[in-house]
């Protein structure tokens, strides 16, 4: 348990080898990008004078394995047991020395490292001495520290071998396989009441061509034959409560309201008196308050949309006995998680009204929309009709929610506009382009793009294709958006589309048309609340964050919750499956040992110092990462802070305010402190290239 | 002003020759590698993308497909197998038709039948004329002047003349009403007319814009392409002047000695056609040019036809040099029924009204420039006075 690792990590602290500090000083040359600058030789010469530093070597590489080896030998032999390296940054090799002092028997926390190459040499190549000076001053300061280092664990907690992912789209399916494949438990959330997502909606896909919905059949059934999968749908999370392997989430589901699949379950929807809009369709057709989602969704069956339902009792009437319970309850329940996969997917970006004509005309539809009258399956069974009439004359214009300039496009509620590349709605257009050149060989098809970025693999064809297609296109100025207005009334197409080409050495053009569908960009489904309870943050762009766009590529800040898919950012469905199984990998490499590793920097309770003020309780940023505990001893009742590490970051706002000096955070102890401002602060020891 | 696309345009282009510029995406190489193209005049994308997107109005007020010489550079560039050498030779095609008022360029570009019924119709009419008008056949010797007495061949010349100039030049003036007269954004002053008429001249005589063309090589001689040309040109031209100017002292029972001018400036001419009707139809076989590798039919018609009359021409000349008489009176009608086709449509209304074309829009172009250089320089004085 946690306590537990707490008392130890605290004897282990309170209770070092009262040893002699014997340190070894390595001062990395770094191939010249250190040395070049740093007159290393005279470094490790100079810090070998100072008190407890056993050896001093500066080498061309430490992190080569003669540089290891060094260090190795000298434990072994000389009987170092604090290292103390001058080299790169801490986030290159902090881990290769860790293991070089781990395999050499030392603890590996018995180790300071100090920037010199980005602190010194590659910031102050211009003055060698000043720099050789300031290399010195930093070491000895780390030498200073390591006299006071103590032996550190990393706190070690129990995980669930239980994986929750949010959002049952492709990204989720495929994080969701994956980690059941490692053998994991997974308990699938998906908001609405069918899987696949967004990816259900389109038509085909791009760069194969493939019809969407059989494909994602293909990846749904495996997950429905995989045990290890939990899957609900019409789910959503309520809450969650602890931390990296240890989560207790409570998820909220809606009941569907009705028992499997039957027969008249037409009859049923033609009773119902209600009508809404179609989401499925994107509003272009309606269904009633008791549908099926699509033709064929998992899980089959109808739904009721309890926000419109009347309860009127129609249906019920009309449908088998027992099969639509209309008193049915949302009921919430409770996993037990080791991590948690964000896989909560996009939405299209929705128009302004009149922007390029949206809601204005209702000639004007987006692109996801365009997939949905082009669906076999959809509104109008796949023709290319509008309005009752075939389109002849259609215009594409690209970027609509995407690259938005900052005062010429409105922005959204936050005052922030669009300014980031939506990525798949060029290839999207352009696919759309060939396919309805497909359905209609005469119709003309104007593609009006601000950039085409045609980026992946096989994506140019679709542009060669249009091209050839005799698709037209016009590439419009991106602080000069095209103008869909109305057309005469005795004109033979309805809209006009006005751009200035920049094709045509910025010509006004205009453009007769039947239908404009605008090539709309991807927006974060809106999850403000799965960020308040995960902690996690969005970037400027409102899409959730990595920690670091390549090293870290899927992980949130928060440990133990990880990114799938478009929720981090506009991606197509090859980018967000690969991002799905990235992050599956990475939970499964935390939470598959059933237990997880966390670095020792955390706040440390003296509890012979502690007297319970509770300060340290107040100002903690961090939930649950502190509190008071009432203890007994011989009769008497006392309180004293407690530390749970999981929860701690190791900030040290406690320290700060702790009236009786009884917290520091391990590794980085205030006498620790003091000593290297002491080291820094003091003359340094003459050294050759001093005078 | 907005301008309105036609998606269509493409397709009526289409009938004029080879034109597959849909692909064409609008990169520009075939303009920085066109030697002729300039920052004023970035052609031939600029044509392209009036094609590409229908904007025939604007098309047929441009003079650029007129200033494009087709070396092909651009073909042989393009990233896109646009081929825009050969779209720009449809394009002049289309600008024919465009000039032509009577619609018969349009007529003849886009369809065979007319095209070589219109040459059998005018043949025919020759075989009739000599039927009404030839004289007796002498057979003992050969009078050529007493079959077809040179006074009315001559009388015919005029007309024929007359036929053609009046249309050439009714289709010159609307070609100057669409490119200059036009043109809202320049107007071109009186004075300016005379001081650049120098342009018209020069590249009537020279066709000097070739030679920019052919960059790799140097000198006259090496540019094949300039050297072919000029001299057709100069052998074609020389013999019209002989034939509509001084007929009577070109077609005379006489023999001249070998020096004297009527002998070898007729022969000079007859090699160079012979030549450069040769060398053109050769080359669009073997299809080695660039500029070759596609051929509408008026591109085959034009250098057959060239073929047939300097063959027939030589063969009038072999005949009555052997003292054969009929073959020398029928051979001479042969000669007639090629030739007067020849020049009463492919002149005015097919591809040999480049002759008119090509310097005027040299010189149009060359006005043009000069009016918006002193139009600039009168908008730019009282600034640079501050």
């Amino acid at each position: 348990m946690p306590e537990e690792n707490v008392n130890k990590q605290a004897q282990a602290g309170q209770n070092p080898k009262d040893e002699e500090p014997r340190i070894g000083v390595y001062v990395c040359n770094c191939g010249g990008n250190i040395g070049d600058v740093v007159k290393c030789d005279m470094v490790a010469q100079t810090l070998g004078k100072l008190p407890n530093v056993t050896v001093a070597h500066s080498n061309m590489f430490m992190c080569s394995d003669p540089g290891q080896k060094m260090i190795a030998d000298d434990i072994k032999e000389k009987g170092i047991n604090r290292v103390v390296i001058g080299a790169c940054s801490i986030f290159l090799h902090e881990q290769t020395f860790r293991r070089t002092l781990e395999r050499a028997g030392l603890n590996p926390y018995l180790y300071y490292h100090v920037g010199l190459r980005e602190q010194v040499s590659w910031v102050h190549h211009g003055t060698p001495k000043e720099a050789t000076e300031k290399s010195i001053r930093m070491m000895a300061a780390g030498i200073a520290k390591a006299r006071n280092m103590k032996p550190l664990e990393p706190v070690r907690l129990p995980a669930h071998r239980h994986a929750l992912v949010i959002g049952g789209g492709v990204a989720g399916l495929r994080s969701a396989l994956d980690l059941a494949r490692r053998g994991l438990q997974v308990t699938l959330v998906e908001k609405s009441h069918y899987l696949g997502g967004r990816m259900a909606q389109w038509e085909r896909v791009f760069p194969t061509n493939e019809e969407a919905r059989p494909l994602l059949k293909r990846l749904i059934d495996q997950v429905l034959a995989e045990p290890n999968i939990t899957i609900h749908t019409g789910a959503q999370v309520a809450g969650a409560k602890g931390y990296v392997g240890n989560y207790t989430v409570t998820i909220r589901q809606q009941p569907r309201g009705v028992r499997g699949t039957f027969p008249n379950e037409q009859g049923v929807m033609d009773v119902c008196p209600i009508k809404q809009r179609c989401e499925f369709n994107y509003g272009l057709s309606t269904r009633k308050a008791i549908y099926r989602p699509y033709k064929e969704c998992v899980p089959e069956g109808l739904v009721i949309d309890w926000e419109h339902c009347t309860k009127c009792g129609e249906c019920v009437q009309v449908a088998p006995e027992g099969m639509i319970n209309l008193e049915e309850e949302a009921h919430e329940f409770t996993v037990e998680v080791g991590a948690v996969v964000l896989a909560t997917g996009f939405q299209p970006y929705e128009p302004f009204y009149g922007e390029m004509g949206w809601k204005e005309y209702p000639e004007v539809i987006t692109l996801p929309q365009l997939h949905r009258l082009l669906d076999d399956e959809g509104p109008s069974d796949g023709k290319f009709y509008w309005n009752g009439h075939p389109v002849r004359n259609v215009a594409l214009i690209h970027c609509v929610g995407s690259r938005q300039v900052e005062g010429v496009h409105r922005a959204q509620m936050d005052g922030e506009v669009n300014n980031y590349c939506s990525r798949v709605c060029c290839t999207a257009s352009l696919s759309m382009a060939s396919l309805i050149r497909q359905k209609a060989p005469d119709a003309k098809i104007y593609e009006i793009y601000e950039d085409i970025r045609a980026y992946g693999r096989w994506h140019e064809d679709y542009y060669t294709r249009a091209s050839k297609n005799n698709v037209t296109f016009l590439r419009y100025y991106a602080e000069e958006i095209p103008e869909v207005r109305r057309a005469d009334e005795k004109a033979e197409n309805p809209l006009l589309v006005k751009v200035r080409d920049h094709l045509t050495w910025g010509e006004e053009i205009e453009i007769p048309v039947d239908l404009v569908v605008l090539s709309v960009g991807m927006m974060p489904n809106p999850v403000q609340d799965l960020m308040e309870i995960f902690k996690v943050t969005p970037g400027s762009d409102r899409f959730l964050l990595e920690v670091h766009p390549k090293l870290r590529p899927v992980e949130t800040a928060v440990n133990g919750v990880v990114l799938a898919g478009t929720a981090q950012g506009p991606m197509n469905i090859q980018e967000s499956c690969a991002a799905a199984s990235a992050a599956a990998a990475k939970v499964s490499a935390l939470i598959e040992q059933a237990k997880v590793e966390l670095e020792p920097y955390v706040a440390h309770v003296d509890p012979d110092q502690c007297q319970g003020s509770g300060e340290c309780v107040k100002v903690c940023p961090q939930e649950e990462a502190i509190e008071l505990k009432t203890f007994s001893e011989n009769g008497r009742t006392f309180q004293r802070a407690v530390v749970t590490p999981a929860n701690c970051n190791g900030c040290g706002v406690c320290v700060s305010v702790c009236p009786n000096r009884a917290l520091d955070v391990q590794g980085w102890r205030l006498d620790e402190y003091e000593a290297m401002v002491e080291a820094i602060a003091a003359d340094i020891p003459a050294w050759e290239g001093a005078a | 002003m907005t301008a309105r696309v036609d998606p269509q345009f493409i397709t009526e282009l289409k009938k004029y020759g080879e034109v597959t510029i849909e692909s064409c995406f609008n990169c520009g190489n075939c303009t920085a590698i066109c030697p002729l193209s300039t920052e004023e005049t970035p052609f031939p994308r600029t044509n392209l993308r009036l094609v590409q997107l229908g904007l025939c109005d604007k098309l047929r007020e441009s003079l650029d497909p007129w200033l494009c010489y087709y070396c092909g550079d651009c073909s042989a560039t393009c990233p896109r197998q646009a081929e825009p050498g050969e779209a720009q030779m449809t394009m002049r095609r289309w600008l024919t038709g465009q000039y032509d008022w009577t619609g018969l360029a349009r007529l003849f570009y886009t369809s065979a039948f007319w095209e070589v019924g219109s040459i059998l119709l005018v043949g025919a009419f020759i075989v009739w004329m000599f039927f009404l008008f030839a004289g007796p056949m002498v057979t003992d010797h050969v009078a050529l002047n007493t079959f077809a007495p040179v006074e009315r061949i001559h009388y015919g010349d005029w007309v024929l003349a007359a036929f053609l100039s009046f249309f050439l030049l009714s289709n010159v003036v609307r070609m100057w009403w669409f490119t200059v007269a036009k043109d809202s954004k320049v107007k071109v002053p009186f004075s300016v007319y005379v001081t650049e008429a120098w342009n018209l001249i020069v590249h009537f005589v020279t066709q000097k814009q070739f030679e920019k063309c052919d960059e790799e090589q140097k000198g006259f001689w090496q540019k094949k392409r300039w050297r072919n040309h000029w001299f057709l040109v100069s052998g074609y031209v020389l013999m019209f002047v002989m034939v509509v100017g001084f007929l009577p002292w070109f077609q005379t029972d006489n023999i001249y000695p070998i020096y004297h001018p009527q002998r070898w400036l007729g022969y000079y001419a007859t090699i160079v056609l012979l030549y450069g009707g040769f060398d053109i139809l050769w080359s669009r076989i073997k299809k080695e040019h660039q500029s070759h590798r596609f051929s509408h039919l008026s591109d085959w018609i034009f250098p057959i036809l060239l073929l047939l009359t300097t063959i027939s021409g030589i063969l009038v000349h072999t005949f009555r040099y052997l003292d054969l008489p009929l073959p020398t009176y029928y051979m001479y009608a042969a000669h007639m029924v090629v030739l007067t086709p020849m020049l009463v449509l492919e002149v005015p209304f097919g591809k040999w009204s480049h002759l008119a074309y090509r310097p005027l829009a040299m010189y149009f172009h060359a006005a043009k420039a000069k009016a918006a250089q002193l139009q600039e320089s009168l908008t730019t004085a009282p600034a640079a006075a501050d």
